[in-house]
C-alpha cells in the first residue's frame, strides 16, 4: 500500500473512532454500526468470495454460529461473555471446516447451492433444538459492553472493519491472496502449478468465518436476544454478499463502499417500503449484474484507469 | 395402525411430489438441460399461485381452469425476462445469473408483498370439503387428487414437448454443444427464450394447483427453489424423468419425515440428503451423466 493510501486509511479510521463526539443521537449510531457491521462482514466474505471467486451464499451459517456461541457458551455454560464470544468463533471455525470440506469439491452453482444448503440446515436444527437454542422463541445473548451501549458497539464495529480491512489489504498483498486470485481465475491452472487450492480455498474460508463470527457475536450483543430466522436467515447471508458485489468484489475498499451505498438506502427505503424493504437488494443486484459488473469501486477505478491513459496519449499527441 | 399410517403418509407424499415434480421438471429444463442458474423459480411458483388467487377472488372461475392462465402468464413473463435480462449476460459466468436471478427473485417477493401484504390467504372451494376414503383407514382430501392428476397430465407434456417438440429437441441440441447447434440451423435465444418462458410457466401451473390445497403468502415460493434443486440434482441434472421422480421421492421423504420426526425437520432432512449426495454422488441418484 502505498503511504498516501495508509495516511488515508488511517485518517478515515480515526475519523471514525471521533464521529461519535458530534453524532449523539442513539438512531444515527445504530445506523453507523450497521454500516460498519456490514462493512466488516462484506470484507470477511470479500476473502473467499471476492478474491478466491467462491461465491458463497451462506454466510449466515457463521454469523449464526457467532451469535448462538455467545449466547449459549454464556447463557447455558455460564462463561463470561467475552469467552463465549471466542467460543462463536471455535464453533465458526468448525463449521467452516465442515462447509469447506465438502462444497470446495463442488463447482459453480453446485458450491453456491451447498453453502446454501449448509447454511439452511443451520437454521433448522437452531429452530427445531428448542431444549438448547430457545427454538422460535429465541435466546439472550450477554451484554459484552455496558454504560453508553450505542456508542461502544459503533466502536467495536469501527475496530473489526479496521481489522477486517489490514486483513484484506494484509493478504491482497501476499503470496496467499495471489494464490486466491490464480484460483478464482481459473482453478485448473492454479493446480496444474503447484497452488494447493483446496488448502488455501479452506484457509481463506477460516479467515472469513472467523471475523464473520465476531460480528454476529456483536449483532447479538447489541439486541441481547436472537432468534434463528434473524440470524442464520438466508437474507443475511444475501446482504453480505450484495454489500461486496456492489462495492466491487475482489477489491480492498469495494465492501467498505458498498456497506455505506447499501445500508443508507435501504434505511431510506425502510421507511418507505417497510417491510418490502428487500425489494431495493433485487434491484440493486439486477442494476449491479447488468450495469455495474465489477461493483462501484470496480467501475470507478477502471474508468479512472481509462482516463488517464486517454489524458496520458494526448498529453503525447496521439489521439 | 403404524402400517396404515405409513402408507397414508406414502399416500400424500406421492400427492404432494407430483406438484415437487412439476417444479422441478421446470428446473430441470431451465437448469439442467439449458444451464441457466433459476435462484427465482420458486419466485415465479409464487407469482403463478398470486396469479390465480387473483384471478379466482376477481372471477371466482375454478382454480382448476384458471392454473392455465397463471401458465400462459408466466410464460409470457418468462420470454421477457429471458430476452430483456439474461440474454444481456449470456456467457458470463454462472455467478451473474445466480446473481441477477436472486435480485429477480426478490423483486418478485418483495413486489408481491408491497400489493398483497405479508398475511397468509386460503382459498375455499367446495371440493376441499370433501375426502375419499381408500379402504377403510386411508383417506385423501378431493382436492389434491385433483391437483394431481392434473399435475401428472401436464408433466406428461412437458416430457413430450423435450422430447418430441423441434423446440424441445433444439434445447437438448444446445445442451450437447452450444456452439454446433447454431451451425445446424438452431436459434439459440430463441429456443433457449421458449424453454425459459416453458420452465417458468410449469413453475407457474404448479403453484396454481398447489393453491386450493396450500396457503399462500409472499415467500411461499423461497423454500421451492432450494427444493427444485435439490430435485434437479437428485435427478441428475439433464434428466427431465429423473426430476419428476427425484420430486415423487422428495414428497414421500418429507411426508414419512413429517410422520415419525414431525413437520419441522422435513426440509432438513431435504437438505441433508442433497448434501450427501452432492458430496457422494453428484451424478444424481437416477442420473448417468456427471454433475
Amino acid at each position: 500500500m502505498k503511504r498516501s493510501h495508509m495516511v488515508a486509511a488511517l485518517v478515515v479510521f480515526f475519523v471514525s473512532i471521533l464521529l461519535p463526539l458530534v453524532v449523539e443521537t442513539d438512531y444515527a449510531l445504530q445506523i453507523l454500526f450497521r454500516i460498519y457491521l456490514f462493512a466488516a462482514l462484506g470484507l470477511a466474505w470479500n476473502l473467499v468470495g471476492g478474491y478466491a471467486g467462491q461465491l458463497s451464499l451462506g454466510h449466515a451459517a457463521y454469523f449464526g454460529a457467532g451469535a448462538y456461541g455467545l449466547a449459549l457458551f454464556s447463557g447455558k455454560l455460564g462463561m463470561s461473555p467475552w469467552l463465549a464470544a471466542a467460543m462463536g468463533v471455535v464453533v465458526a471455525l468448525a463449521c467452516a471446516l465442515l462447509i469447506g470440506g465438502v462444497s470446495f469439491r463442488l463447482r459453480g452453482p453446485y458450491f453456491v447451492l451447498a453453502t446454501i444448503a449448509f447454511a439452511e440446515v443451520l437454521r433448522l436444527v437452531a429452530k427445531n433444538l428448542a431444549g438448547i437454542t430457545g427454538g422460535d422463541v429465541g435466546v439472550q445473548a450477554p451484554a459484552l459492553f455496558h454504560g453508553n451501549v450505542n456508542r461502544a458497539f459503533y466502536w467495536a464495529a469501527v475496530v473489526l472493519t479496521a481489522l477486517s480491512f489490514a486483513v484484506t489489504v494484509a493478504i491482497s498483498r501476499a503470496r496467499f491472496g495471489y494464490y486466491l486470485m490464480a484460483i478464482r481465475e481459473d482453478e485448473d491452472t492454479a493446480l496444474s502449478v503447484g497452488i494447493g487450492a483446496a488448502r488455501t480455498k479452506l484457509a481463506a474460508l477460516l479467515l472469513s468465518a472467523a471475523l464473520t463470527a465476531l460480528a454476529g457475536a456483536l449483532y447479538a450483543s447489541l439486541f441481547l436476544y436472537i432468534v434463528p430466522d434473524q440470524v442464520l436467515s438466508i437474507d443475511v447471508s444475501n446482504e453480505i454478499a450484495i454489500v461486496a458485489m456492489l462495492g466491487g468484489a475482489g477489491t480492498v475498499l469495494g465492501p467498505i463502499v458498498g456497506s455505506v451505498v447499501l445500508e443508507s438506502a435501504s434505511e431510506i427505503f425502510k421507511n418507505v417500503f417497510k417491510e418490502a424493504h428487500l425489494l431495493i437488494y433485487g434491484m440493486l443486484l439486477v442494476v449491479v449484474v447488468l450495469f455495474l459488473p465489477e461493483g462501484i469501486v470496480g467501475a470507478i477505478t477502471a474508468f479512472l484507469r481509462r482516463r488517464a491513459l486517454f489524458g496520458g496519449m494526448k498529453a503525447k499527441g496521439v489521439a | 395402525m403404524d402400517l396404515y399410517a405409513a402408507l397414508q403418509a406414502v399416500i400424500n407424499g406421492v400427492l404432494t411430489g407430483a406438484l415437487y415434480a412439476l417444479v422441478g421438471m421446470g428446473l430441470a429444463l431451465i437448469f439442467g438441460v439449458m444451464r441457466i442458474v433459476n435462484f427465482a423459480h420458486g419466485a415465479f411458483m409464487m407469482l403463478g399461485m398470486y396469479a390465480t388467487y387473483v384471478l379466482f377472488t376477481h372471477t371466482n372461475i375454478s382454480p382448476y381452469l384458471l392454473f392455465m392462465v397463471a401458465g400462459i402468464l408466466l410464460f409470457a413473463l418468462g420470454y421477457l425476462i429471458y430476452f430483456g435480462l439474461l440474454r444481456p449476460i449470456h456467457g458470463q459466468s454462472d455467478f451473474m445469473q445466480i446473481l441477477l436471478t436472486l435480485g429477480i427473485g426478490l423483486i418478485c417477493t418483495d413486489g408481491v408483498l408491497l400489493i398483497f401484504g405479508a398475511d397468509y390467504h386460503q382459498i375455499n372451494i367446495p371440493l376441499l370439503g370433501k375426502n375419499i376414503h381408500l379402504g377403510e383407514h386411508i383417506v385423501v382430501n378431493a382436492p389434491w387428487v385433483v391437483s394431481f392428476v392434473i399435475a401428472v397430465a401436464v408433466a406428461l407434456g412437458l416430457y413430450l414437448f423435450v422430447m418430441r417438440t423441434m423446440i424441445g429437441r433444439a434445447a437438448r441440441a444446445i445442451a450437447q454443444n452450444r456452439y454446433a447447434a447454431p451451425l445446424m440451423g438452431i436459434n439459440v435465444f430463441r429456443v433457449q427464450a421458449i424453454s425459459f418462458a416453458v420452465g417458468i410457466a410449469a413453475a407457474g401451473i404448479a403453484g396454481g394447483l398447489l393453491l386450493p390445497v396450500f396457503y399462500i403468502y409472499p415467500q411461499v415460493g423461497d423454500q421451492f427453489t432450494l427444493k427444485a434443486f435439490v430435485m434437479v440434482v437428485l435427478g441428475g441434472m439433464e434428466s427431465i424423468v429423473g426430476a419428476a421422480l427425484a420430486g415423487l421421492v422428495l414428497g414421500v421423504v418429507e411426508s414419512l419425515t413429517s410422520l415419525y420426526w414431525g413437520n419441522e425437520w422435513a426440509l432438513a432432512v431435504d437438505f441433508v440428503i442433497f448434501l450427501l449426495v452432492l458430496s457422494l454422488k453428484p451424478s444424481g441418484i437416477f442420473g448417468r451423466q456427471k454433475a
